[in-house]
């Protein structure tokens, strides 16, 4: 039995479809990441489940009860917002108390968990502090604290690291998986940065175009796109047509074929002959363009000696291993 | 700052600063020496000074009526713009965002048409029938309001798009505040700067608006402006006391609006 279920979800505004017959199932204390491009329906549908949107049908069912009908007051969800939305003109406790001064919880109990979530974010001596003064990763803190001291049932979470830099973004996005996992907490994330929701998640939903391509763990979604969309999302696959991957593969193949490129080996005795065309650093991999059988392929390795560079020009012989061949849709 | 240290150029830049303000000091303090000269013709200096021409005009019951009508038109014609537009703006912004443009367009006609034009289609319309109000400080207030209202709209627009109003309101609602107490609570106390700005600024334009004044009310409902004018032909020391004591009031009222655009929300 699922905590939350989403059924036949759809929205719309007037004629244009955001996303239709969406279903989801999410376990009790799962970290499920909604991943996909700008426009694809999941910041719509983290509002949707918040109530901050309408839907046109469907249902919503959280722990046995359908949210459709409730307000965003009554839905008992917590949201963490990209731009924090702090109240300006109160400071970081009165902010974080703002959802237990609404519930009516006033004096000792309500101090009590402002302290202790705020020693969750690791923000107790910034109490008296007012939103202005704090840098942007200490702002989505206390938005995050503000969000859980009301004991959510469930957690949203709509891209809350993208407006920080990417040192930030690495240390915050783990100390939210930590207090995620502390708490139990059931919490959609929305993003759509691929390597954080591979990094956090528990399962990823993939989603184009306001429907659900593809979804389970990161695992399978990295090694077994469904789809070509899937594939050119996650990871840099190398995407073929059939024509080019029978010429490649000296085999008839009749789908679209994706091959991750560190899935391909080089220099070894490979069976397909190639030409290097020219590469680029990408730190600890190296990213080479190698034509083989006329048909172009990325293929990573990693950087492990200067001197194991290739030249460009220099003939090699590549190796892909039928497992790596993924036929998608 | 080392352009600034360069010592001919900064010497320059100080010279034409330091003629700037003369210029625009030079009549303000001629009219202030007036107001306090006992008399001041066929000489270089005037004879002697005196507060008398202050005394005369500060118990003077006509222009105590003046000062204190003007006072009450131009707070009645601001409440009534806070008490409209503040709503108007919350509502234009949060649920059709879309009607900003079209706002835009609208506050900007009490600009766009003379005062002295639309004063006569408002004695057209508000003459005589069943809206007759002219010769009234009601017409004033509506009128007025108007005027304020690009002044109004558009520094609380500035300020509402900086809040990021719907995402401060979503997030008051979903910890479980009804709509009128996010707008209470959250909106609200974080337009006090641009709504304190723009009701000083307002003010002290409406406080020395003459045309309306004079067209539509004139000595029926005397306001500062409209009493200056009828007092042109009175003693200048007293006329110069007058001017004196209204620039004051505006100035006073324009540091105010300073100094709380330069404080912190």
């Amino acid at each position: 039995m699922s905590y939350l279920s989403i059924r036949g979800l759809h929205k719309s505004y007037g004629s244009t479809p955001i996303f239709s017959e969406i279903d989801c199932e999410i376990g009790k204390g799962e970290f499920i990441t909604l991943l996909g491009p700008s426009g694809c329906g999941k910041s719509t549908l983290l509002r949707c489940i918040a109530g901050l949107t309408g839907v046109n049908g469907g249902q919503i069912i959280l722990d046995g009860q359908d949210l459709v009908p409730l307000t965003p007051q009554k839905r008992g969800i917590g949201m963490v917002f990209q731009s924090y939305a702090l109240f300006p003109n109160m400071n970081v406790a009165q902010n974080v108390a703002f959802g237990l001064r609404m519930q009516k919880i006033k004096g000792s109990e309500a101090e009590q968990r402002v302290k202790q979530v705020l020693e969750l974010v690791e923000l107790n001596d910034f109490a008296e502090r007012y939103p202005h003064q704090l840098s942007g990763g200490q702002c989505q803190r206390v938005a995050l604290a503000r969000s859980l001291v009301t004991r959510p049932r469930l957690l949203l979470l709509d891209e809350p690291l993208s407006a920080l830099d990417a040192r930030i973004r690495k240390h915050l996005r783990e100390q939210i998986r930590s207090i995620q996992q502390e708490l139990g907490l059931t919490t959609i994330f929305v993003t759509h940065d691929q390597e954080e929701a591979l990094v956090m998640s528990d399962r990823i939903v993939l989603m184009n175009a306001g429907k659900i391509v593809q979804s389970g763990d990161a695992e399978s979604l990295y090694s077994a796109p469904v789809d070509a969309f899937a594939a050119g999302f996650i990871g840099n696959y190398n995407l073929l047509d059939a024509d080019a991957a029978s010429r490649l593969l000296l085999r008839p193949i009749n789908s679209r074929v994706a091959i991750r490129p560190e899935a391909i080996q080089l220099g070894v005795q490979g069976a397909i002959e190639g030409q290097i065309h020219s590469h680029r650093l990408l730190g600890n991999v190296i990213r080479y363009r190698i034509e083989a059988r006329g048909v172009e392929l990325l293929v990573d390795v990693l950087n492990r000696s200067p001197a194991d560079l290739l030249a460009s020009g220099q003939r090699i012989n590549l190796n892909i291993e039928d497992n790596a061949i993924c036929e998608v849709a | 700052m080392s352009l600034a240290e360069n010592k001919p150029a900064a010497l320059y830049h100080r010279v034409v600063v330091w003629l700037l303000f003369l210029i625009l000091l030079l009549p303000l303090a001629g009219t202030l020496l007036y107001s306090l000269s006992t008399s001041w013709s066929a000489s270089i200096l005037p004879s002697g000074l005196t507060f008398k021409w202050y005394v005369a005009l500060w118990s003077d019951p006509r222009f105590l009526a003046a000062f204190a009508q003007s006072l009450l038109v131009c707070f009645a014609a601001l409440l009534l713009s806070v008490l409209l537009i503040l709503p108007l703006l919350f509502v234009v912004h949060y649920h059709f965002p879309k009607l900003d443009g079209l706002m835009n367009i609208l506050i900007l006609l009490p600009f766009a048409v003379p005062p002295v034009v639309s004063s006569v289609g408002l004695l057209q319309v508000y003459g005589s029938g069943p809206l007759a109000m002219v010769g009234t400080p009601w017409i004033l207030i509506g009128c007025y309001f108007t005027v304020a209202l690009p002044f109004m709209y558009r520094a609380i627009t500035n300020n509402l798009q900086a809040i990021n109003l719907r995402d401060l309101m979503d997030a008051a609602q979903l910890l479980g505040a009804s709509t009128w107490q996010a707008a209470f609570l959250v909106v609200l106390p974080n337009l006090r700067k641009g709504l304190m700005v723009s009701l000083f600024l307002s003010f002290s334009f409406l406080f020395g608006e003459f045309v309306f004044a004079n067209l539509l009310v004139g000595t029926r409902y005397e306001t500062l402006q409209v009493y200056l004018n009828n007092m042109k032909n009175s003693s200048g020391h007293f006329n110069s006391a007058l001017v004196i004591s209204y620039f004051f009031f505006v100035l006073i009222f324009t540091w105010a609006a300073n100094r709380l655009n330069k404080d912190r929300p």
